[in-house]
């Protein structure tokens, strides 16, 4: 089966300005040469630290930023260089959903006009017709019926968070972009949101690409999950493979970092040297970019060699030279 | 052993031009010295206001204390004056606080701002009577001892090159690095308690992990007694020895860590647990709690759980359950268990 959305190669670089003249001295890098496929009504994890990218893929998936280079493909067809009126019919198929549900609504709407929006600039829906199809949405994603004129200021962050589900799924998008849905909200809550997203899943089948730096949200919500490490994948791998036979040295480290509310949980705690910045940001291809904090042991090409993702064992991707790739006879 | 810290019933309410919030409902809280006390709870149950009311920094009105003892090494904190308050804070309590980016002037280098809180901090240390002032050392010896001691807490808090570093403006620090300042900045007046209000929430998860360590291992190099609030009960799990967990104003269920992960009593504690995505829980299967956090302007008679409560009686809608010990070392402010128990 054809994946419903595939990127190749996907790049964004964002210009840094200094000296004189405020000239462009150099780029950053904050997508460096992307790629990952995601099968329909699968929900595929994109987990990083801040800074890692993970935000900007999702903005270039939907084109609300432009890639610098790359190619992604939806359903097929190459979206990459679509012109601004096909956008808007993708955008009937694509949808985000943002992390501050609060900065995500305008607070001069009501709730009925925030979903009823979406419905008007794609549908053209109005009047009664929108408003039937606003309260069954409403009534999908567990708001009432009274809370149609009310403004995004009267209600909780979970709350308002359903707002923002109900305006993404009122165009009836087949792929939704999760940013961090509930990063913003307290533990009792982001389970009765976790809970609405799957079962709004099942229901409409959904396909998710699921931004987040929580890895215990990852574990619960994804089939796959793709590691980023300052614009690059490092490990691409199914979530159980993932957490239970991590390769990549940062998985490791990330998975050991997750504070498990489990006191007697023994593990080893891999501690990591320095921080995201204390790798040089301007990274031009001179080794492994996690290799100033890496705590396996150091091969020489570590620093002098970018290791590419390679495939070490079925279904599983890693981009570090103490994984080789699995040779084609191992394959057959 | 005396009690380092005890909060007796606090009840703190701010008042507002909606009404009279009532933020603090009862809290009970006992700290004794080299204690790593995790306050657990979410948003708006009160437990940054509970800390807060330890160094009193509470702005009073609109906040208005209607009841209760705040004591510290058996000193009475509320009837302390303004004056005494402030050498109180520089000696006995230092706090750090979620956001290390606001809680440091961009306009000054850090040796300023560290050297400062040395000098302020030994300054409410020695009040030096008048006629003694000319044998104290001169302002330049006292400088320059501040800036060692600021070096040293630098090094104290795991800066690499802090004698060079301590140049540097706030935005020459990474996220992790600037927390590490701000808990130099707080060890500067050697307290004997260190409030950290959600020290990790802002970091990810690889800092909150050297954060974390950071924290446990000067507990043990220097004797701190640590109250840690967070909402995130992973963090407690790592860090705490003991945990209380507070809902709506009010301590609802203290214990050592062990016991409230493995033995839950109350069932706010359970729905708490079992809301965190865990390793064995397969798709379908996590439970929220459902509902929301009352109305603190007009919170719910009785028990103010209740309306979520999953076991709710009839007496929780009526009269508030107080704290009953569930078993060692273990108590819970809930109906379902008898107090003689």
């Amino acid at each position: 089966m054809s994946p419903l959305l595939e990127v190749n190669n996907l790049q964004k670089h964002f210009p840094v300005r200094g000296g004189l003249l405020n000239r462009i001295v150099s780029d950053f890098r904050a997508v460096d040469d992307v790629s990952f496929a995601l099968r329909e009504g699968k929900t595929l994890g994109l987990v990083g630290e801040s800074g890692s990218g993970k935000t900007t893929i999702g903005k270039c998936i939907l084109r609300l930023l432009e890639p610098t280079a790359g190619q992604i493909l939806y359903d097929g067809a190459d979206i990459t260089h679509l012109k601004q009126r096909d956008l808007r019919r993708l955008r009937g198929e694509i949808q985000m959903i943002y992390q501050a549900p609060a900065a995500s609504l305008n607070g001069r709407m009501t709730v009925g006009g925030i979903i009823g929006e979406p419905l008007w600039i794609h549908e053209g829906l109005k009047g009664d017709v929108a408003r039937e199809r606003v309260l069954e949405l409403m009534n999908v994603v567990g708001l009432k019926e009274e809370h149609y004129y009310r403004y995004p200021h009267e209600f909780s962050g979970g709350q308002q968070q359903r707002i923002g589900i109900a305006r993404a799924l009122a165009v009836q998008p087949r792929l939704i972009v999760l940013d961090e849905p509930t990063s913003a909200l307290d533990v009792s809550v982001q389970a009765q949101i976790l809970n609405l997203l799957q079962d709004l899943q099942d229901q409409f089948d959904l396909t998710y690409l699921f931004i987040s730096h929580d890895l215990g949200v990852v574990r619960y919500m994804c089939d796959e999950v793709a590691l980023l490490y300052l614009g690059k994948i490092v490990e691409v791998a199914e979530t159980e493979v993932i957490f239970e036979a991590p390769k990549h040295p940062y998985t490791q480290a990330l998975i050991s970092a997750i504070p498990e509310p489990d006191p007697d949980m023994q593990r080893e705690e891999i501690i990591l040297r320095g921080e995201l910045s204390s790798s040089p940001l301007m990274h031009r291809g001179g080794g492994c970019p996690f290799a100033p904090r890496c705590h396996a042991e150091k091969l020489a090409t570590c620093e002098t060699v970018l290791p590419s993702l390679v495939e070490v064992e079925r279904q599983h991707q890693v981009a570090c030279h103490l994984h080789p790739p699995i040779s084609i006879a191992e394959v057959h | 052993m005396a009690d380092l810290l005890n909060i007796d019933n606090l009840h703190l309410e701010f008042h507002t031009y909606d009404g009279v919030v009532k933020v603090l409902a009862g809290v009970d809280l006992k700290m004794q010295r080299g204690d790593v006390l995790g306050l657990v709870g979410e948003t708006g149950c009160g437990k940054s206001m509970t800390a807060l009311s330890v160094p009193r920094l509470i702005p009073m009105p609109p906040g208005k204390i209607t009841a209760g003892r705040v004591t510290f090494n058996g000193e009475d904190i509320l009837s302390k004056t303004e004056s005494e308050m402030e050498a109180f804070r520089a000696r006995h309590v230092g706090m750090i606080f979620q956001d290390p980016v606001t809680n440091l002037n961009p306009l000054f280098t850090i040796r300023e701002q560290l050297v400062d809180a040395v000098l302020y901090q030994r300054a409410q240390g020695q009040k030096v009577p008048g006629r003694w002032r000319g044998f104290l050392p001169s302002v330049r010896q006292m400088r320059k001892d501040a800036h060692d001691r600021a070096v040293e807490l630098m090094r104290l808090t795991g800066i690499p090159d802090g004698d060079k570093r301590i140049y540097d403006y706030p935005h020459q620090f990474s996220g992790g690095m600037r927390q590490r300042v701000l808990i130099a900045m707080a060890l500067a007046g050697d307290p004997d308690l260190l409030i950290a209000d959600e020290p990790t929430t802002a970091l990810d998860v690889t800092i909150q992990a050297q954060i974390l360590r950071l924290i446990r291992s000067l507990v043990k190099q220097l004797g701190l007694t640590v109250l840690l609030i967070t909402h995130n009960l992973g963090v407690v799990a790592r860090s705490c020895e003991r945990v209380a967990v507070m809902y709506s104003g009010r301590v609802i269920e203290e214990s050592p860590v062990r016991e409230l992960f493995k033995n839950p009593k109350h069932p706010y504690t359970r729905g708490l647990i079992a809301a965190v995505p865990q390793k064995d829980i397969s798709r379908g299967g996590l439970e929220g709690i459902p509902g929301m956090i009352p109305n603190l302007i007009d919170p719910p008679a009785g028990c103010r759980f209740h309306p979520r409560c999953p076991q709710v009686m009839d007496i929780c809608r009526s009269a508030v359950p107080p704290a009953v010990s569930v078993g060692a070392d273990h108590s819970a402010a809930c109906f379902l268990y008898p107090e003689d128990a």
